[in-house]
Parts: C-alpha cells; sequence; structure tokens
C-alpha cells in the first residue's frame, strides 16, 4: 500500500519537477546548516576528548579561586599552595607546579634582533615527573643544576630567531636555551617559554606563588577519590576552600558542556531557516491540492477514502523533505569535512577531527522526513475534507 | 422486472436537493422518486439545468440528499459517513464522465489500476485486471501510454476500463459522449450496451436523444422533477 503511494507520489513530483525542486531546496539548505553545525561540534568534542586522552586521564589540577570565573580568570589568578601537603595524600604520585607569566623578551643576534612581550611559564622540577605530555622535540628538560635555562614552545624559534644551544635574554637577564616543546595539542604552549620555577620567582618576583598544580595518580589510584582526597585535606590545612580541584574527566565534561551549549545555539539558529523551508513544503503543497482538486475528486468517485487521500498527500510532501534532507546531510557533512580539512591545513591546529556519525545521519533524514509530512499536514487535511461533488466540479 | 421481495439495486423516494448561492435556494431536485433494478438501462435525458448531474451525483453516493431517502440494495444511505459512502463507490460502482477525468500523470494501466489501489489490491492483481479491461476495450497496444498520447475515444475507453476495476454493480455515465465525434460516440455507447448485456446496471446521462436510445429505459428531468418515463417493452 505504502508503496503505491510512493509511486503516486513520486509520479506527481516528477511532473511537477521545477516546483518540487525549489521546495526540495528550502529544505536541503535547513538541513544542511543543522547538520554540518551539529558535524562541527561534535568534530570540535571529537578534537577536546583526542587532546584529553593524550594527557591521560590520571591527572588531577588545582587551581585558585573557582573555575566559575572561566579559564582566563583561572590562569591569571595565582595562589600559595603548599606542594608537600599535596605530596602526602594517598594515591599522588608525581607533584609539579606553574606559574603563568608575561615578560618581556630579546633574541637573535643584532642587527636582526626580536624583541617583546610572550608567555613565561615556570615549572617546578616535578612537572616532567606528571606530564608526559611534555615531549622534547630537541635537547633536554630542566635538571636541578639548571636556573637560567628555557625551553622553548614549538613556533618560538621561528618568531624570536633563536635555537636549542643558543641564548636569549628574558627581562634582561640571559638564558640559554637546552630544549624545544614537540608541538602541542594545548595552542598556547607552543608560543610561550618555559622556565624553571625558581628563576621566574627571582627575576619576577611573587615568590611561592603559582597559577596551577598538576598532579600525577598513582596506578591503582582512582582520579575521582584522589581529588576528593586532595580537596578535603586541602580545606582543612588552609582553613578555606578557596582553590578548585579539577580532575581530566571532569575538565572535559565541562568543555564538552560549554561546546554542547554553543551547539545547541547555533543550531537552533540554523533550525530557524528550517522552518522556513518547513513553510515552503507547506506551501507548495496547498498549491498541489488546489491544482489537483480534480483529480482529488476523482480519487474519490473510484472510492478513495479521505484518509488514503491525506496520506497520498502527506507522502508526497514527506517525500520533499526527504530528498532534501539526504541532500543536505551529505552537503552538512561535506562543509564540516572542509572545515578539518581547512583548520588542519591551512591554520595548523587540530581544534577539530572529523568522524562519521550514524545517528546524526539517520536523525537528519527522521527530521527531514517529519518536517515534510508535518507541513503537509494541513494541506493534506484539506485535500482529504474535499467534497467529491465540488471537487469534481472544479475547473 | 425482478422477482418480488428483492430490494431494487438503487432507489430513491422523494429526493430533494437544494444549494445554497448565497442568499438565494437553489432546488436542483425537487421530490423525484426512481428505482432501479439490477440490470437495467437508464437514460436520464433533460435539458442542462435540469438535476441530471445532481441525479447521478445522488445515485453515486457522492452527496447526500437533502430530503428524501436513497436505498443502495435496499439500505438508506443518508445516514452513512463520508468513509462507507466511498467503500460503495469503490466496491460497488464505475463512473464515467464528460471530460475522461484520466489522471495524467499516470499510463492508461495505471489509471485503470487506481480504484484497486484504493481497496488494497495486490499490484500484480492489479495489473493483469487492467491490462485484461484495458485488451478488452481494444486498447492493448496503448497500455503503456499516458493521457495525452490517447484519442479522446481511446482515453474514454481507457475511463469505461477504470470504471470496471472492482466489478461494480453499477456503471453511471455523465455525458459520456458529449465530448466525442458521433461515430466515436456510438462505438462508446455500443460498449455500454454490451457491458449492459453483460447484467451490469448502466445509467447514461445525457441531453442526446440518440444516444438515449441505447437504453431500454428513458426518464426525463425538467426543473428537478421527472416528468415523463418511457420503457421498453421485454
Amino acid at each position: 500500500m505504502i508503496k503505491d503511494y510512493l509511486s503516486l507520489a513520486l509520479r506527481s513530483m516528477r511532473h511537477r519537477q521545477k516546483r518540487s525542486w525549489l521546495t526540495i531546496i528550502g529544505i536541503l539548505i535547513g538541513i544542511t546548516a543543522v547538520v554540518a553545525l551539529v558535524s562541527l561540534g561534535q568534530s570540535m568534542q571529537r578534537a577536546v576528548n583526542k587532546q584529553f586522552e593524550e594527557f591521560g586521564y590520571n591527572l588531577v589540577t588545582i587551581y585558585p579561586g573557582s573555575l566559575r570565573g572561566g579559564f582566563r580568570g583561572a590562569f591569571s589568578a595565582t595562589f600559595e599552595i603548599d606542594t608537600g601537603l599535596i605530596a602526602g595524600v594517598e594515591g599522588v604520585e608525581a607533584v609539579g607546579a606553574m606559574l603563568y607569566k608575561s615578560a618581556y623578551v630579546k633574541g637573535g643576534e643584532p642587527p636582526s634582533q626580536v624583541e617583546g612581550f610572550l608567555p613565561v611559564i615556570g615549572l617546578s622540577p616535578g612537572i616532567a615527573r606528571v606530564f608526559s605530555q611534555f615531549k622534547l622535540q630537541e635537547g633536554r628538560f630542566f635538571t636541578d643544576a639548571d636556573h637560567y635555562a628555557a625551553i622553548l614552545g614549538q613556533n618560538v624559534p621561528k618568531d624570536l630567531g633563536v635555537e636549542v644551544g643558543r641564548e636569549l635574554e628574558i627581562e634582561g637577564q640571559p638564558f640559554e636555551v637546552v630544549g624545544l616543546l614537540a608541538e602541542s595539542g594545548m595552542g598556547d604552549n607552543n608560543s610561550a617559554i618555559f622556565i624553571p620555577l625558581e628563576t621566574l620567582w627571582e627575576i619576577l618576583g611573587d615568590r611561592g606563588k603559582v597559577s596551577m598544580v598538576w598532579v600525577k595518580v598513582g596506578q591503582g589510584y582512582d582520579a575521582e577519590g584522589v581529588a576528593e582526597r586532595l580537596k578535603a585535606r586541602l580545606k582543612e590545612a588552609r582553613g578555606k576552600e578557596d582553590f578548585s580541584v579539577q580532575t581530566m574527566k571532569q575538565l572535559q565534561q565541562l568543555i564538552g558542556q560549554a561546546i554542547g551549549i554553543l551547539q545547541a545555539f547555533l543550531g537552533g539558529i540554523a533550525g530557524i531557516s528550517l522552518l522556513v523551508g518547513g513553510i515552503g513544503v507547506m506551501n507548495t503543497m496547498y498549491t498541489a491540492v488546489l491544482e489537483r482538486t480534480r483529480e482529488i475528486g476523482v480519487m474519490k468517485a473510484v472510492g478513495a477514502k479521505d484518509s488514503q487521500v491525506m496520506w497520498l498527500f502527506l507522502i508526497e510532501s514527506g517525500l520533499m523533505g526527504l530528498v532534501g534532507g539526504a541532500i543536505g546531510t551529505a552537503l552538512g557533512l561535506g562543509m564540516d569535512i572542509l572545515a578539518v580539512v581547512i583548520t588542519k591545513r591551512f591554520i595548523q591546529t587540530n581544534v577539530l577531527e572529523f568522524g562519521f556519525s550514524a545517528w546524526l545521519v539517520f536523525g537528519a533524514l527522521a527530521f527531514s522526513f517529519v518536517i515534510g509530512a508535518l507541513s503537509g499536514l494541513l494541506p493534506a487535511r484539506s485535500a482529504a475534507k474535499l467534497k467529491p461533488v465540488e471537487a469534481l466540479r472544479y475547473e | 422486472m425482478n422477482s418480488p421481495g428483492l430490494a431494487p439495486l438503487i432507489e430513491l423516494r422523494e429526493v430533494w436537493k437544494t444549494y445554497r448561492m448565497g442568499k438565494v435556494e437553489v432546488h436542483a431536485l425537487r421530490g423525484v422518486s426512481l428505482a432501479l433494478e439490477e440490470g437495467e438501462f437508464l437514460a436520464v435525458m433533460g435539458p442542462s439545468g435540469s438535476g441530471k448531474s445532481t441525479l447521478m451525483h445522488l445515485m453515486g453516493c457522492l452527496d447526500l440528499p437533502t430530503r428524501g431517502a436513497i436505498l443502495f440494495e435496499g439500505a438508506d444511505i443518508s445516514g452513512l459517513k463520508g468513509t462507507e459512502l466511498a467503500e460503495i463507490r469503490g466496491k460497488k460502482i464505475g463512473f464515467v464522465f464528460q471530460t475522461f477525468n484520466l489522471v495524467h500523470t499516470l499510463t492508461a494501466l495505471e489509471n485503470v489500476e487506481l480504484p484497486m489501489v484504493f481497496q488494497g489490491a495486490t499490484r500484480s492483481m492489479r495489473r493483469a485486471r487492467a491490462a485484461e479491461l484495458l485488451e478488452r476495450l481494444g486498447l492493448a497496444d496503448r497500455l503503456n501510454h499516458r493521457p495525452n498520447e490517447l484519442s479522446g475515444g481511446e482515453q474514454q475507453r481507457v475511463a469505461i476500463a477504470r470504471a470496471l476495476a472492482n466489478d461494480p454493480k453499477l456503471v453511471l455515465c455523465d455525458e459520456p459522449t458529449g465530448n466525442l465525434d458521433s461515430a466515436t460516440g456510438r462505438s462508446i455507447l455500443e460498449t455500454l450496451r454490451s457491458l449492459n448485456e453483460e447484467g451490469r446496471t448502466v445509467v447514461l446521462v445525457t441531453h442526446d436523444p440518440e444516444a438515449a436510445a441505447y437504453a431500454k429505459w428513458r426518464v426525463q428531468l425538467r426543473d428537478g422533477q421527472l416528468v415523463a418515463a418511457v420503457k421498453e417493452a421485454r
């Protein structure tokens, strides 16, 4: 039965080809926008997840204040914290601290000397044990004997005209470049200079203060549990909760939520164009009902029930939605792939990671069919309700 | 006449049909009574505006009377719902129109299949039946032609085949020869006569006496009332 209706609907769509296509394009644009945005959001999420996986889930971070103020706030705030206390908590394998600063740096040889402000990050000796992420492309990590030694982010040699084994100046102090960091998924690290935390305190003050603490959880320990213990212990020692403890899972969830909100917002805007497409379908179907009034009369005369006439029109409008949806989905995914390629190749960041999502495809197809059918509902009802005698008389 | 006790195929009792045209009421039919036995060939004659088409619509269960009763196979249809009327039309009645009213996006074969689609017949059953009917009407080589590729006479034959698709008891024809030249018209009327000879009840609405001559029973409508009836002796 459905098959017969489908073939009848296809027939009538093919007969009104130009108008059918125009209607389909309306749906197509809406679905393309929705699919592209949802798919982009997923790609973003996937890239974030990949970075966290690189990081490893056995890390816990401790920030001053709370994350509610956003990451920017968290990075610029500092606090004094007893890393010895942290190291003593059960399940903590290693502790490292970081201090984010900005400093005046000078590099290269005159006459082609470059100078300006760059982020300078102080690393405590423990960082190397916490992070497998600090992969060096060249040179070595700091030793305890290093004071005026620097490790460069991936982009710094190009920006500043220095290389491993040469010297650069930070706040007027000469530093020896001992290492070059491999490209990092965390974009900020690529243009930063890393020096020992002690040295940073020495040249820029703020002794004892750090921006964040990284804790590596020992094997066999649950990161969440260690985070809870850390929180309790620190609260007890400090007398107040002026810090946040976050596992990588929690952080990942937080970022995921932020992406989700962005996605819902943009998807909503794209949804409006889908609505306009739906109205286009409704308009076309009303015209079709009007044009085919006599045909409807004939169908009723030969025994078509109201419900059968209704289904005939519903399937036709649903089909227009579905065709638009299928093409739109393909285009939307294509746009996502293009965005991924462009960001990787030309902007050289890995903020997007494409992956095929079956539920998105099926969801978009089902949704577009429903949009089409829903838009056809009113016209189909008016077709079904036509009185056979009047429909037959219609010129 | 059929044996007493058996209800007529369709019976009209004091049927009135009134249309509202703005503030004016137009009485298309004023108290028409008529009993049609199975196997009859009735011609309804009359000038335009006499109520012929209205009468045909009522006999075809396309519309309900304003007053009076219509009995189809002895059962009053006045209280029936749209779906039930559609059921009767689909199974028991076939229509042939003056303007053929074929669906122009469908081929001859598919047009004949259409009434069977709504009855839920399988595709193979429909195909076979439609092809058989079209062949019987001399259109064996026109099965896959669309209406605009067919002559008027051919289109009307397709329409007749469509009317016969669900093997109805009653075939209602509204000026079936009105858009055809006289030779083609005659051959269509011959076809209707042979349908009647096979036992099917045929109603022919026409203003053409020559066409009406093919019927066994002729009634005359004027201003919504039956004014004369001629019945041929068997």
